[in-house]
């Protein structure tokens, strides 16, 4: 439990999982040949006003009708960038004439559809096919998250939970076949599912309201229990992922509850998410440990810390209302707090199962440290990346006998974007880690204590 | 030293304390119902039952019975505001904004039950109740730094060796305010707020459907320290406010309600009483027709939601709500197809309830008008909503409709219903939609959906609104933030919560005095 470990010897530890990971990154990762994307992540890392017409961009790449639109998009973007450089210039000259804007567009649609690919497996399911077994291969599991528009519809609600329905047949069918992979399906609890997707509650209903999540969990309640039905009939993992605040109550309270019901004991497996970067996430956590201490079923609720991907939405909505903001304001505090919160959990099993999912390196190497203080298997603690920031770190683990899971969003272009511009945004900002360790911050530094 | 303003925050009800909080306010409130309102002039309230409030989604429930000014009262009442209007015009702007700044504390401290007076009299829903009482607070916090700031730093003037100039505002006289029940606390307090910190003395006519309401805002401003001679409450019926209007010592009118009763307002404002000794201002704030305007390259994650709340939250009964939606053909399709989807999983429903978003409307009549608009639609048109809502059968209650293919001068496309019907028109592009908002004579909020930096440009360019939200839901402007008011008949184009709103209800006075005397400059 928490202050069990010894604060000098988790350090140590840090540092020795820390040095072993860094070690099994690949060296030089990207080559010469670097692609335009890349070049404007760059550009945006550096320049907020080119990151912000960047960002807008992309968003709004779906939504564009001809080359020709998307070139006067871009360069309607660019118009407000101050200095802009070099490349800069020569697009906002191409957009002068119609050839030059055919060109552009047709440029520029190319590097955002790259950019797509890099986070998002495939269109559908069924493209995914390859990445999926590739993964196996390699000795990673999957959890398979659906992209879609905005759910503002019972059409959409019920399209969605068929899309999610038909994705575990899918998903079944594809990890069936492929060979066993101890490391990646059982730990100290007993086995645990191949198949594995990740569901968004506010896809699941039109009616998640901030003042009354009452409406979205009584609706969302009927798609997710047949989804849960569907997970324990073929043997799949559900995963509820966490969005903002505004549908935190509703949708833990709606997973808790559901998971209550007598016919759900005996399975489904399922997951939680907790959200380090809340100020409320340690009262949160405990309320989830003790619901889980009177629990008895068959598979242990996982659960997922995060730091949270929606700091900025949570600022700026507390701003504008006047609000204390629900999550830590100061990067340090919600990475301390993450470690806090590990150990907790970490402590907590096996009531509970846990998944670290983080791109930190510092944070990833925290819980490496704890779970072999602790005495806990590799098995006993699960990684989890996203796919396309977190691939480096992937493979150290899976390289180092970690337990690792590429989360593997699924959708066509329009439905992607909001997924594209946040993992965008986090890859280009100042506080990530990810942005820290390309700038070639020692490794010393990384490890250091948040 | 009083801090910089900032707008009171709302409550943050997705946290379940805050939500019993108001749920424990209601059932104090129910239990203190009907409450008694007085026609309150001076020291000397006189109470009566000549008018009463119901709730409208249980129209047996009385929540407040109410005396109503009759013409002698009105005299009386315009004759006391004359007679304390010296005095208050004399207290300097600090004390007068101390007193105004108190009352907003006490609404502060009262401000579950306002809420919930809000909810019951006028079948606001929590969120907008609640919004409604924030926006009172900030009203006195803002015009009581405004009114400061003019008497003590008032615009510089040239100067020049030989003479002094300075400019100074003077408070008009009796300022008239004859409010709406739509924002029955943060209009009718945001209106006498104005005249009170510029110096005026205020009579406050609520709207017949929310004396209730006015009543707190009065008392607030009374156990704040503003003298019983420069607030005065008449409730009563429409021909208190004709009076007021007529009356030869009314200086000011502030008015927020129909283009009909405001055009009577600045029609009657204009023809000076025998005796009469000036020019009757009007400020003015009627109705819209208000249009959202959604390009091809709209993100419709965003439109169709906040197209929605624009149009349907609080039963579309707000000036600023969205009526008609201008949508690119290229997008029209799917933009109709999502927006009758969302419109039919609207929760229709008590105001007490959370999760409603359409309640009641106001009242009987209300409900008749937008049948009819409604009816007209479907016989007209296209109605987009398949849902058939089961609407409690007591209360005025009306499910939102969504139209569309409609003809060209229909009543829905020109005419302010103020109520939960929207209409749907495809354009071939944003310009042909600026062509129509062009030919509105209405001209208060507006909306665009766009992603392109160039085209929101030209949309600014093109519209005659007053307040213009790009991809943003068009209503809940904020003190301070979106000063708010229209343009053409929507109004006279003053901005409440706006910098310059306070200088309707002053008058700008120069002096000019020689500083040569004998030659030498002393
Ligand atoms: C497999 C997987 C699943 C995920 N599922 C979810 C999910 O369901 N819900 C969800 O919300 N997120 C989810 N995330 C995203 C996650 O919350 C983080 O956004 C992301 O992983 C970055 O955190 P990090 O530890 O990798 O990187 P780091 O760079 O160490 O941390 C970045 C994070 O720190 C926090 N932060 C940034 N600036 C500040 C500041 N000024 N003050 C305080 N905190 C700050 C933010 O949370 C930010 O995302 C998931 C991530 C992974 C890998």
């Amino acid at each position: 439990m928490v202050g069990v470990v010894d604060e000098a010897a988790v350090e140590a530890g840090i540092r020795q999982a820390g040095g072993e990971l860094a070690a099994a990154l690949p060296q030089g990762a990207r080559g010469p040949m670097r692609a335009l994307d890349d070049r404007a992540m760059d550009f945006a890392s550096q320049d907020a006003e080119l990151r912000a017409a960047l960002f807008r961009f992309v968003d709004v790449v779906p939504a564009c009708r001809s080359l020709d639109d998307l070139a006067r998009h871009l360069t309607g973007f660019l118009d407000d960038v101050e200095d802009p450089p070099q490349p800069i210039g020569i697009a906002m000259r191409m957009g002068d004439s119609r050839a030059g804007r055919a060109a552009l567009g047709a440029a520029a649609a190319a590097g955002v559809r790259r950019m797509a690919h890099r986070f998002i497996v495939g269109q559908t399911p069924r493209e995914a096919h390859g990445v999926l077994r590739g993964l196996w291969d390699d000795g990673v599991a999957a959890s398979v998250d659906l992209l879609g528009e905005a759910t503002v519809t019972a059409d959409e609600a019920d399209r969605y939970a068929a899309r999610c329905a038909s994705a575990l047949d899918d998903l079944a069918a594809v990890y069936a076949p492929l060979p066993e992979r101890p490391l990646l399906e059982r730990d100290s609890a007993g086995p645990t599912p191949r198949v594995n997707l990740s569901v968004k509650v506010s896809a699941l209903t039109p009616l998640l309201r901030p003042d009354a999540p009452e409406l979205g969990k009584r609706d969302a309640a009927v798609r997710l229990r047949g989804l849960l039905r569907r997970a324990r009939e073929l043997g799949a993992h559900l995963h509820i992922d966490i969005e903002s605040f505004d549908s935190r109550e509703a949708v833990t309270e709606l997973v808790l509850e559901l998971l209550g019901e007598e016919e759900f004991r005996d399975g489904p497996s399922t997951g939680l998410v907790v959200q380090a970067y809340l100020r409320d996430s340690p009262a949160l956590l405990e309320r989830i440990l003790a619901w889980a201490a009177t629990d008895r079923r068959r598979f242990p609720l996982t659960i997922r810390l995060v730091k949270g991907a929606y700091w900025d939405h949570e600022v700026v909505e507390a701003r504008q209302h006047g609000w204390e903001a629900p999550v830590f304001e100061v990067k340090a505090q919600s990475d301390r707090n993450f470690e806090a919160l590990t150990t907790t959990l970490l402590g907590a099993r096996p009531r509970v199962r846990v998944a670290i999912a983080s791109h930190n390196l510092r944070s990833v190497a925290n819980a490496i440290a704890v779970n072999r203080l602790l005495g806990g298997a590799p098995a006993d603690v699960e990684f989890q990346v996203l796919r396309g920031l977190g691939d480096d770190l992937q493979g150290a683990l899976a390289a180092s006998g970690q337990r690792v899971r590429a989360y593997c969003p699924v959708g066509d272009l329009v439905a992607g974007m909001a997924y594209l511009v946040r993992r965008l945004l986090e890859n280009t900002s100042n506080e990530s880690f990810l942005a820290e360790q390309a700038a070639g911050v020692p490794l010393d530094e990384l490890l250091a204590a948040p | 030293m009083i801090a910089p303003f900032r707008n009171e925050p709302v409550l943050e009800l997705r946290r379940s304390p805050q939500r019993d909080a108001l749920l424990e306010a209601l059932g104090a409130l129910d239990s203190d119902l009907p409450l008694r309102v007085p026609v309150w002039i001076g020291d000397e309230p006189r109470m009566g039952d000549e008018l009463t409030s119901t709730d409208p989604g249980d129209p047996e429930r009385v929540v407040a019975v109410s005396a109503a000014a009759t013409p002698a009262e009105v005299e009386h009442a315009v004759a006391r505001a004359v007679e304390g209007a010296p005095a208050w015009a004399a207290t300097p702007a600090d004390a007068r904004a101390g007193a105004l700044l108190r009352a907003a504390a006490i609404l502060r401290e009262r401000r579950h039950r306002l809420a919930a007076l809000a909810v019951r009299e006028c079948a606001k829903p929590w969120a907008e109740a609640d919004a409604d009482v924030c926006e009172a607070i900030d009203f006195l916090e803002y015009y009581a730094r405004g009114a400061i700031a003019l008497e003590q730093a008032p615009p510089g003037l040239l100067q020049l060796p030989g003479e002094r100039n300075t400019l100074a505002y003077r408070p008009r006289g009796v300022v008239a305010v004859i409010a709406p029940w739509n924002f029955p606390l943060a209009i009718p307090l945001g209106m006498a707020a104005a005249g009170l910190a510029t110096g005026n003395t205020v009579i406050l006519k609520p709207a017949e459907q929310a004396p209730g309401c006015a009543l707190e805002l009065v008392r607030a401003l009374r156990e704040g320290g503003v003298p019983g001679d420069a607030i005065a409450l008449l409730p009563g019926e429409g021909e208190v406010g004709a009076a007021l209007v007529r009356h030869r010592d009314v200086a000011t009118v502030a008015f927020t309600g129909s283009v009909a009763v405001g055009l009577d307002i600045l029609a009657a404002a204009a023809r000076v009483p025998a005796g009469g000794r000036h020019l009757t201002r009007v400020v003015a704030e009627m109705g819209g027709k208000n249009c959202v305007i959604v390009d091809a390259d709209a993100d419709l994650d965003d439109a169709v939601p906040g197209i929605v709340r624009s149009a349907f939250d609080f039963a579309g009964q707000k000036c600023s709500a969205a009526s008609r939606v201008l949508v690119h053909e290229a997008v029209a399709d799917a933009l109709i197809t999502r927006l009758a989807g969302a419109v039919d999983v609207l929760v229709v429903g008590q105001a007490d309830t959370f999760g409603t978003a359409v309640p009641p409307v106001i009242e009987h009549a209300a409900q008749e008008r937008v049948e009819r608009y409604a009816e007209l639609g479907a016989r007209t048109g296209r109605v987009l909503t398949a849902r058939a809502f089961d609407v409690p059968s007591a209360g005025w209650f009306c499910p939102p409709t969504v139209a569309c293919d409609l003809p060209g001068d229909s009543a829905l496309l020109h005419e302010e219903i103020f109520g939960p019907v929207l209409a749907v028109e495809r354009v071939p592009n944003v310009d042909a939609a600026c062509d129509r908002v062009a030919e509105l004579a209405f001209a208060l909020t507006g909306g665009l959906y766009c992603r392109n930096p160039r085209t929101v440009d030209h949309v600014v360019q093109r519209s005659p609104v007053g307040n213009l939200y790009v991809n943003r839901p068009i209503t809940g402007a904020m003190v301070g933030r979106q000063p708010f008011g229209g343009n053409r008949l929507s109004g006279t184009g003053s901005k409440a919560g706006g910098p310059d709103y306070l200088l309707h209800f002053v008058e700008p006075q120069v002096v000019t005095e020689n500083t040569v005397r004998h030659g030498l400059v002393v």
